[in-house]
């Protein structure tokens, strides 16, 4: 295990099998689990060469408001030090395309970077718009700088929010749009790719938190939550499962426990972003933010697009 | 809970090792016929159990010494590859081979892989090296249970059923009132619940000599599709690791036939390990409470085969183990129908 620090907050890390076997392969977009000793689970994507079977390297920014795991590696992991993982998985795989438009926003760099070095190696048309909130908090821009005019680099506190509109244009059929970072770039990308083809804007959002109910101080909003099978848009307002706000709009759905534990109203999600409070789903499969338990999630944002 | 397919690109056990010879031994797997046996040089071979003649089941057939498998319907001969190597009828050899089924035999089991050879992955296969570690010892068989592999994965990621089902032996109170944590790697399904300061169930009093209070430890890897290593340590209470007494119970869940399952166990331990007594009280106490167990599966295999519209299940936390084990079926059983099945190419 070798760590440098690549950004403000942000460390890079290279790890190698203790035992010195060669690691297993994996493809653009995929993600390691990293068991940390304070039990807690992470998932960061492999961001060097996918050809190095030796090493994978994987970049953690430091998160004061997280669960503690980005903490811990910052303040406790050395050089040599070991650490456990699963993996690799893969929830946000690169498909063919002519052209590739990649935004990045600061760690959610992490996983373009092997997706660009594939792009550039198939000879497919790329570039990359690539935020951070300022030019020393935006990791491997030295290696990114070396791909000359294709990469556009937008620290915020010099240009502000992206321009998304003049960097995604008009659809394009041939591309395919990839996108990670934070859930409010996430959420504006989405919204400019609403005209685009069905598939070609593909994201990845950072792992939403496990289990969280509430705080009782909390103030629950209303949500809006479009069935688009049915044609319906419903208020469901705070204290109000979106099961039940379903059920009482006389939608067929399946259900039976209510408190999120057997996954018999497992239902898809089309638009918008779970704030997942079930006990049933796996971090991956929450993270992939196309499915949940209606009986006890809700919506991170004000609105849900589901498939009923 | 409706999975009327099986899971085919997995690993089953398919046989121990002390049940194949050269006689040949049919078992179904997974809906598929297999027919068992070992060539001159002792490897196992497993081959499906149907002539490409007219379908005859081979294992009526015989093995010669050179172990060349013959048909006794009409007399094809197939070599130690499954191909045919000739008909007493005409000079020509037909054009006929068998599908023989991937297989490895490790630590005296016998693992078959029923659906496409190419994703046969060995390192899926959990760690067997206990059931031949001189330090540990066990006792293994096979049960056969007239129920869905489903119902036994479920009775054994939900381990409360012990305080209801088994109360005479492995069961009390504790183990319901104890909450498991579960864990999810990849298709894995891990559940871990640990009993501390409780009274020790009659089995552990006898087995180890403890008196209560003790700690239990229960922690549970199901391998989908069909097998489940339980890792079992009981100690007094207070005792430190690695002290303390040490089994392992490791089920084979393999669908046969059907709505029927072959009911694999191996117990093993790491304690006493020459007191044959304790051996054979441990295996007598491990059939009796597997007995219990196919008794209820079997009820309830009824109860699903007779409600097939299904009406609404409840459930509680303490599901929550057995129906992650469910969703990874289903989701493997989803991927294996989007690749298109998995129709082997027969090797010739």
């Amino acid at each position: 295990m070798a760590r440098q620090t690549v950004a403000d907050g942000v460390v890079s890390l290279e790890l190698a099998a203790s035992s010195g076997e060669s690691l297993p392969p994996w493809q653009p977009g995929a993600h390691i689990d990293v068991v940390l000793p304070t039990g807690v689970t992470r998932q960061y994507s492999l961001c060097g060469p996918v050809k190095d079977t030796a090493r994978w390297r994987v970049a953690v920014l430091r998160e004061p408001d997280g669960r503690g795991g980005s903490q811990w590696i910052h303040d406790h992991l050395v050089e040599g030090g070991e650490l456990r993982v699963r993996g690799p998985r893969n929830n946000f795989p690169l498909r063919p395309a002519a052209r590739y438009l990649f935004v990045g926003g600061g760690i959610g760099i992490t996983p373009l970077l092997p997706m660009i070095a594939e792009a550039e190696a198939t000879g497919a048309e790329w570039s990359l718009l690539y935020g951070g909130r300022t030019r020393a908090s935006m990791a491997f821009l030295p290696e990114l700088e070396g791909y000359g005019e294709r990469v556009t680099v937008r620290p915020q506190d010099q240009y502000g929010l992206l321009d998304l509109a003049g960097y995604l244009g008009d659809p394009d059929p041939s591309a395919l749009v990839y996108c990670c970072g934070p859930a409010g770039l996430i959420d504006a990308v989405e919204a400019h790719c609403a005209g685009w083809p069905t598939g070609a804007l593909n994201v990845e959002r950072f792992a939403a938190a496990a289990v969280r109910q509430p705080a009782d101080d909390e103030a629950e909003q209303p949500i809006e939550v479009e069935l688009r099978a049915s044609g319906t848009t419903l208020t469901v307002p705070p204290g109000l499962s979106v099961l039940k706000a379903v059920e009482q709009a006389g939608v067929p759905v399946l259900s039976s426990c209510e408190e999120g534990i057997c996954g018999s109203c497992e239902t898809s999600v089309l638009e918008g972003e779970v704030d997942h409070r079930d006990s049933l789903l796996t971090d991956d499969e929450r993270a992939a933010n196309d499915t949940m338990l209606i009986c006890v999630s809700r919506a991170r944002g004000r609105r849900l697009v589901l498939n009923l | 809970m409706t999975l009327t397919q099986h899971v085919r690109n997995g690993w089953y056990l398919g046989a121990w090792s002390d049940e194949i010879g050269r006689t040949l031994k049919q078992r179904w797997i997974t809906d598929i016929p297999v027919c068992f046996y070992r060539l001159p040089d002792q490897t196992v071979t497993a081959v499906e159990d149907r002539c490409p003649h007219r379908k005859y089941p081979l294992s009526l057939g015989h093995l010669d010494d050179d172990g060349t498998l013959q048909c006794d319907y009409h007399g094809y001969r197939f070599d130690g590859q499954g191909v045919c190597v000739g008909v007493a009828e005409q000079a020509d050899k037909p054009k006929a081979a068998l599908r023989r089924f991937p297989l490895v035999e490790r630590d005296g089991a016998i693992w078959i892989w029923p659906g496409d050879p190419e994703l046969a992955d060995e390192s899926l296969l959990p760690d067997t090296s206990w059931l031949t570690d001189p330090n540990w010892t066990h006792v293994h068989g096979v049960v056969p249970l007239k129920a869905r592999h489903m119902l036994l994965l479920e009775n054994l990621l939900d381990l409360t059923h012990e305080t209801f089902l088994h109360p005479t032996s492995i069961g009390n109170a504790a183990v319901a009132a104890t909450p498991i944590d579960v864990t999810v790697d990849g298709d894995r399904v891990g559940f871990s619940r640990r009993m501390i300061g409780i009274e020790a169930p009659p089995f552990y009093e006898k087995s180890c000599g403890l008196t209560s209070p003790v700690d239990r430890w229960q922690d549970g890897d199901f391998y989908p599709p069909g097998i489940f290593v339980l890792n079992i340590r009981v100690a007094a209470t207070g005792t430190e690791e690695p002290d303390g007494f040490h089994m392992k119970v490791l089920y084979g869940m393999t669908p046969g036939r059907g709505n029927e399952t072959h009911d694999f166990y191996a117990l093993g331990r790491d304690y006493l390990i020459d007191d044959e007594e304790l051996t054979r009280f441990q295996h007598e106490q491990q059939l009796a409470v597997m007995q219990e167990d196919v008794d209820a599966l079997e009820a309830q295999e009824i109860m699903y085969a007779t409600d097939p519209g299904g009406t609404a299940e409840s459930s509680i936390k303490s599901d929550l183990a057995a129906l992650r084990g469910r969703r990874a079926v289903a989701k493997m059983l989803t991927r294996e129908q989007q690749a298109g099945g998995t129709r082997p190419r027969a090797s010739a």
